[in-house]
């Protein structure tokens, strides 16, 4: 019954995790490797959006009839973090670590608070309303998570 | 199910944000207070002055901030949004801040009207948001520990006012209670402290905690089972102390402070395995929080060995200072260093709609003036538990210390706010000069 929410939580906690590599870097003054680190993260995130985006938010505004709820508030802040993911790249090139810290905190904020919203609320409804689709969808999410969606790259 | 929806109806910051800048004020009370009181106040728990400083702490300061930061994490953790949030939240911080003002008054004067007055501002109040909350928590399935504990504290919050109001009216003379005074005060006690206190924190820690500071998450059969089982050795040990059966009520009120500490032990041992590069002021709050609340749950078993210790005056004030200053304080301001520097830069960015970029958290305030707050507490802390000891030496520089830090912190909140404003006048102005001429 928590298929969806084990699946999307466990991706949330991967994108944390290449967070975590980027901050030692950067700590450590390693800007190479920060840049690096931080383009993993990056694209998990960028691969995280769009399996939400184009495969497991459609599906569930089709079959709730909810266009304009939560996926659209979920939408909204993705956007945000595009924008923080942009500002905090540009921190990076300038190896300017007062700028990446105060970038980097601003996501990290962003992003729990966003990913508790969906683990808490829109992942559990996911389960609810979709629990008969889970044998096309989890491969599906599975695709846009490691990148294998071409478009998205 | 039709609070789940809603959540993209995120509360104004003016919501929050009175609470928050509230709270600094009754803090620097307190501190004037003990300035004013001199070491008279330490003379035992049961003074006036002491009694007031405890209400200025626990209603005034961590009050304001409980309920400040409730608005803000029921639509997040629960999707549940208060309705009509600015209203609501105008009505209970003026009932609150007037109720806690009088408390300490009425405590102080001895004024039977005074004290009246406080609890029939504090009870509407606290029963206004209490009301408000859980109508938008209506529906929302207790699936996860911190939903669960959320609806658990605000029952524990209940209580605790409702024992605090009986307490008061007897103590004002309005009627004769069932129990003696001070039987029913330490039940008060526990229900605020840890019915209220430590299941809010705890609901908040366990999201907060591992999110926010990249540890490994609460075990499971912890969280799974905490608030509920805290909450019923609670009623379990109010009943048993209520009827004075002296042993079961001694073991129940063993198994709460064991509950407690083993929560504050286990938050430092996930926090010890924190992914992040390096611990930020937040991050230590919550640390000196846990140790603090371990400290006073150490103070707490050592008098039941040596039963003499807790004859002492300066035992009870010591678990006073540790587990209000020490523990809660601390890990509330911790908090708020995140909360309202995250909430303007949301707010700014909402409101520049994409196309003004909002300066990051760290611009809002500077993270040199939160550290420097943050020694200003711990120093404040210290002088305390000096104050405790030797009264004579300690509570002047103590009480100054209290003022110092609290007076710090509100500059900080200050210039979040003005932050705020300075940057939506800028919103403003570039939406006037890129705005197409009508006509």
């Amino acid at each position: 019954m928590h298929a969806i929410t084990d699946f999307m939580v466990n991706d949330h906690r991967s994108c944390d995790g290449l967070l975590v590599a980027v901050e030692h870097a950067v700590v450590n003054a390693a800007w190479a490797t920060a840049q690096t680190e931080f383009a993993r993260f990056s694209d998990a995130m960028r691969y995280h959006f769009a399996a939400e985006e184009r495969v497991l938010f459609p599906l569930f505004e089709q079959s709730t009839g909810m266009y304009h709820g939560p996926t659209q508030v979920m939408r909204a802040e993705h956007t945000q973090m595009l924008q923080l993911l942009a500002s905090t790249a540009s921190a990076l090139e300038a190896a300017d670590s007062d700028d990446y810290a105060g970038s980097a905190e601003t996501l990290l904020i962003m992003m729990q608070q966003h990913n508790l919203k969906e683990e808490n609320v829109l992942y559990p409804m996911c389960d609810q309303h979709l629990a008969d689709q889970l044998d096309a969808l989890l491969p599906a999410l599975q695709r846009q998570i490691a990148g294998q969606d071409e478009s998205t790259r | 199910m039709q609070a789940l929806l809603s959540f993209d109806q995120a509360p104004p910051l003016a919501a929050p944000l009175r609470f928050f800048l509230t709270a600094p004020l009754f803090a620097i009370l307190a501190g004037l207070l003990l300035l004013w009181s001199g070491p008279d106040l330490f003379a035992s728990r049961w003074t006036p002055a002491a009694l007031a400083l405890t209400h200025l702490i626990s209603v005034g300061f961590m009050l304001q901030v409980m309920l400040g930061a409730m608005i803000q994490i029921l639509p997040v953790a629960a999707g549940a949004n208060l309705s009509r949030p600015l209203l609501v939240a105008s009505l209970v911080h003026v009932a609150i801040t007037l109720g806690a003002l009088l408390l300490a008054a009425g405590m102080l004067s001895y004024e039977p009207l005074v004290l009246r007055l406080a609890v029939f501002l504090l009870g509407s109040g606290v029963a206004l948001f209490v009301g408000a909350a859980a109508r938008s928590l209506y529906g929302v399935p207790s699936t996860n520990p911190t939903v669960r504990g959320l609806k658990l504290a605000l029952s524990g919050l209940s209580v605790t006012v409702g024992l605090g109001l009986l307490l008061a009216i007897a103590f004002s003379g309005g009627f004769e209670l069932p129990l003696p005074l001070r039987q029913l005060t330490p039940i008060h006690l526990g229900w605020g402290f840890v019915g209220w206190g430590v299941l809010l924190l705890a609901a908040v820690a366990f999201v907060v905690v591992p999110m926010f500071q990249m540890t490994p998450p609460y075990p499971a059969a912890f969280t799974g089972t905490f608030s509920w089982s805290v909450l019923a050795l609670l009623c379990m040990w109010s009943f048993a102390a209520g009827a004075a059966w002296h042993w079961p009520s001694a073991i129940l009120e063993g198994a709460v402070v064991l509950s407690v500490a083993s929560f504050a032990a286990l938050t430092l041992q996930v926090q010890s395995r924190s992914k992040r590069a390096k611990f930020d002021a937040t991050q230590h709050y919550w640390r000196v929080g846990m140790l603090c609340a371990l400290a006073t749950c150490v103070l707490w078993f050592a008098a039941a060995v040596v039963p003499a210790l807790a004859e002492r005056p300066e035992w009870s004030l010591c678990c006073g200072v540790l587990a209000l200053v020490g523990g809660f304080m601390s890990v509330m301001i911790g908090m708020l260093y995140k909360i309202v520097p995250f909430l303007v830069w949301l707010h700014l960015q909402n409101r520049g709609g994409g196309r003004v970029l909002a300066p990051t958290m760290n611009k809002v305030i500077a993270t040199r003036q939160i550290d420097r707050q943050m020694y200003a507490h711990l120093l404040a802390l210290a002088l305390l538990l000096a104050a405790v000891v030797w009264p004579l030496w300690f509570s002047y520089p103590a009480g100054l210390a209290v003022v110092l830090a609290n007076a710090w912190l509100l500059r900080n909140l200050l210039t979040a706010a003005a932050f705020y404003r300075r940057h939506c006048l800028k919103i403003e102005a570039w939406e006037a000069a890129t705005a197409t001429p009508v006509g």
